[in-house]
């Protein structure tokens, strides 16, 4: 606003400037040119509406602060740059012209001829002015009567006061600086160094906090120490139940090997595991709980499963895609080998007794018989003698050599019989492994041309790899087909699912094999334990779906 | 992908640091106390063994965090700047989440508890400062039962996140931040050891002070 009323103020000057000349000088016009150029009329409007456009901002202003709302600041700050734009191009064009304006001084003189130029050019606004001459009165209050040099030397012992306070103001922050340790602007910084020891102390233990945070160290648990022995924190209650979270830890597991405890328990009743005379492997189950009744019941529900699963072979720990019950049955019971708990005798037996008759036992009878095999290794061979009534109870009962404290058997000497029954068996089964696994890939063969069964093919694959050899020689063995509808040949494909693969669809000939595979009973007698085991679960269906079995295998056996 | 920076500063200078950041981001500080589970994956799922961290926070402890870390940015550029920029993903998940890597294979490597406070801002990009105390639990999951792992010292994790379209503006306003913190600390890329500020006590004795109008 001040620009504002000086512009104006010029204008008016030169007005009067031109008025004065013109009179002065009568009728003395500017130069038309310069007049022109001057535009005297426009900048005149355009000040007006300059003049309008600020003193609308400032009422503006008057309102928002009536009304005590908040000013939009943007519309403001974009009124006021407009406004500024004007003003500087208004007095941009003046200056243009000016030029053509002198100021001409009314009373030069003598004396003021020398300074002249220098007030001319100092020369302040008026308001400035003003100002000027108020501020000066205030400094000169006392001293504005007395001559000049005094009021000099006053004002100048002023300045040198004013002068020390501000010196003194310096030195006490400088000292302030120092004693909080921060840098000067102007002087050098002194900071304070750690003492050595100090500063290897904090390195060590910022290494060990970086190596903490980002990699782990310090912090890792060895496995003994991660035992749960006080509760679990809230957050984690639900999220760990015990059972898991315990196993989830050991190192042995990643798997959910204990996520089915019906499952388990079941397992470990139904077949429960013989003592084993030394230098067998162990085949057994774990200790078999109190509960063995309920458990067994429990697994009563898991599945009497149809037959072709039955005796699904398991090769080691291998783990299915599609684990039926008896599968994962297998499979637990593969993976309890190497914990083999010594059970009294007793508990063993009870829990078979519960089990014996049941259906849905088979691989567990199975793994019986794979331990009888392990015990009658040595032995001499011995008639087989069909039983056929009393094969399940057979396979399901510990060995003969072993105290049999049967409840479900009516008399002692039954048992006795039994047992021995069974160490026939047993004999003769090892010759009868490799047939039986000629069998099964007939029976593979019909299934592939049958109903498929999709349970087997993941065995196969599985089975494949343990039992390389014995396919193989029984590929050579068979590959007549011709005889398939010999009735031991159909007996045994209805019954097995020993899931080698065979593509080749061997049908093995029953008669033709006997003598080749007695050769090869001892071969068979060889091979691994997980053979043998698939072998014998092959064996269990055999004996169990067909009446006639024993006796067939007496036929063919002679 | 995120930016991120660690520092570490005396136990007895993080009141101070806390009302420095109070003032620098214009938010109240936030109490952190973060029950960190760090899995492992099994040989079952590949020969490199990847990691992954679950966290969980005790003051809600619903939906957990799972988060990944991934590897650093690499080269000659990546070098040069101060701060560390890496792949990292991170979501939530239900408090089953723990269960499920169980089940996958994974187990767990190591645990700590984290427990300090933290100040979510924006300065340009969202910043997360966080000042904190590891602790190491004696016994599995035993949360009640730790002890810091180097009780006079607490890590400063200065974190942003990034894509890697932004991430040089990213860089650039987490240094940035950082300068403002230098009186108190040296913040640098995790595994780069960076020391005391020697100058820390006297700013945290500033900041302490109740405004500078202490006679000389």
């Amino acid at each position: 606003m001040a620009a504002m009323e000086g512009v104006m103020q010029d204008q008016s000057q030169l007005q009067n400037q031109q008025q004065q000349q013109q009179q002065m000088v009568a009728p003395e016009r500017l130069n038309h040119a310069v007049q022109q150029q001057l535009n005297l009329e426009s900048v005149k409007t355009r000040a007006i509406s300059l003049f309008k456009a600020i003193s609308r901002i400032l009422e503006d202003f008057d309102a928002y602060a009536r009304t005590n709302t908040t000013p939009k600041w943007q519309d403001i700050l974009g009124q006021y740059s407009m406004v500024n734009l004007e003003l500087f191009s208004i007095v941009d064009e003046i200056k243009k012209v000016s030029k053509a304006f002198v100021v001409h001084p009314k009373n030069v003189n003598a004396e003021n001829a020398t300074i002249l130029p220098v007030m001319l050019s100092s020369k302040l606004l008026p308001e400035m002015e003003m100002d000027d001459n108020y501020k000066r009165e205030q400094l000169l209050q006392g001293v504005q009567n007395s001559p000049v040099s005094s009021q000099i030397e006053k004002l100048k012992a002023r300045i040198e006061m004013i002068a020390a306070a501000c010196e003194s103001a310096e030195k006490v922050l400088a000292d302030t600086r120092k004693a909080y340790q921060f840098g000067t602007r102007q002087g050098p910084t002194i900071l304070p160094t750690l003492d050595k020891a100090q500063a290897a102390k904090i390195q060590e233990q910022e290494n060990l906090l970086r190596a903490a945070v980002n990699v782990g160290e310090g912090l890792r648990v060895t496995g003994d120490q991660r035992q749960i022995t006080s509760a679990l924190p809230v957050h984690l209650v639900d999220v760990l139940a015990v059972s898991d979270g315990m196993h989830s830890f050991s190192d042995s597991s990643g798997m959910y090997m204990k996520n089915t405890p019906p499952m388990s328990n079941s397992i470990n009743n139904q077949g429960s595991m013989l003592q084993q005379p030394t230098g067998t492997p162990l085949l057994g189950r774990s200790a078999a709980s109190p509960s063995a009744a309920t458990s067994a019941t429990s697994f009563d529900h898991t599945t009497p499963s149809p037959l072709p699963y039955a005796n699904s072979p398991r090769s080691g720990t291998s783990i299915m895609n599609t684990p039926s019950p008896q599968q994962q049955v297998q499979q637990q019971q593969q993976q309890q080998r190497q914990k083999m708990m010594q059970l009294p005798q007793h508990q063993q037996q009870q829990i078979l007794a519960q089990q014996q008759l049941r259906q849905s036992s088979l691989q567990g009878l199975g793994q019986n018989q794979l331990s009888q095999l392990h015990d009658l290794h040595g032995q001499s061979q011995q008639k087989f003698q069909p039983l056929h009534g009393q094969h399940q109870m057979q396979y399901s009962q510990p060995m003969g050599h072993q105290q049999f404290q049967n409840r479900q058997l009516s008399s002692g000497h039954v048992q006795h019989a039994m047992g021995q029954s069974q160490l026939n068996q047993g004999n003769q089964l090892n010759r009868h492994l490799s047939q039986f696994s000629s069998a099964a890939n007939t029976a593979l063969f019909n299934a592939a041309q049958g109903a498929p069964n999709t349970q087997m093919l993941p065995n196969m694959s599985s089975t494949m790899s343990s039992q390389p050899p014995v396919p193989r020689m029984q590929f050579g063995l068979a590959g007549n087909n011709s005889q398939r509808s010999h009735a031991s040949t159909v007996l045994n494909d209805q019954m097995y699912n020993m899931g080698v693969s065979n593509p080749g669809g061997m049908m093995p000939i029953q008669q033709q094999q006997q003598q080749q595979l007695s050769s090869q009973g001892a071969y068979g007698m060889q091979q691994n334990a997980q053979t043998l085991q698939s072998s014998m679960a092959a064996l269990q269906n055999a004996s169990q779906n067909h009446p006639n079995y024993a006796q067939q295998r007496q036929q063919n056996q002679q | 992908m995120e930016c991120v920076v660690q520092g570490i500063i005396e136990t007895q200078h993080v009141e101070a640091l806390e009302i420095l950041l109070q003032g620098l981001c214009g938010v109240h500080k936030e109490h952190l106390r973060i029950h960190e589970l760090c899995l492992k994956s099994g040989p079952n799922l590949g020969l490199v063994s990847s990691e992954v961290r679950l966290l969980c926070d005790l003051e809600r402890p619903e939906p957990w965090t799972v988060k990944h870390v991934g590897g650093p940015l690499r080269g000659a550029g990546a070098e040069q700047i101060s701060v560390l920029v890496r792949n990292m993903v991170e979501s939530k998940a239900s408090k089953n989440v723990l269960r499920l890597f169980y089940a996958l294979g994974y187990k767990l490597d190591h645990e700590l508890l984290r427990v300090g406070s933290a100040f979510h801002f924006k300065r340009g990009v969202r910043i997360t400062v966080t000042v904190s105390s590891i602790n190491k639990m004696l016994k599995l999951h035993a949360i009640d039962d730790t002890v810091p792992v180097t009780p006079g010292i607490q890590v400063v994790e200065v974190t942003a996140p990034a894509a890697s379209e932004n991430y040089s503006e990213v860089v650039a306003a987490v240094s940035s931040f950082c300068e403002y913190l230098a009186p108190l600390l040296h913040l640098s890329k995790p595994g780069v050891s960076t020391g005391v500020v020697p100058t820390a006590a006297a700013a945290a004795a500033s900041l302490m002070s109740d405004g500078g109008g202490t006679t000389l």
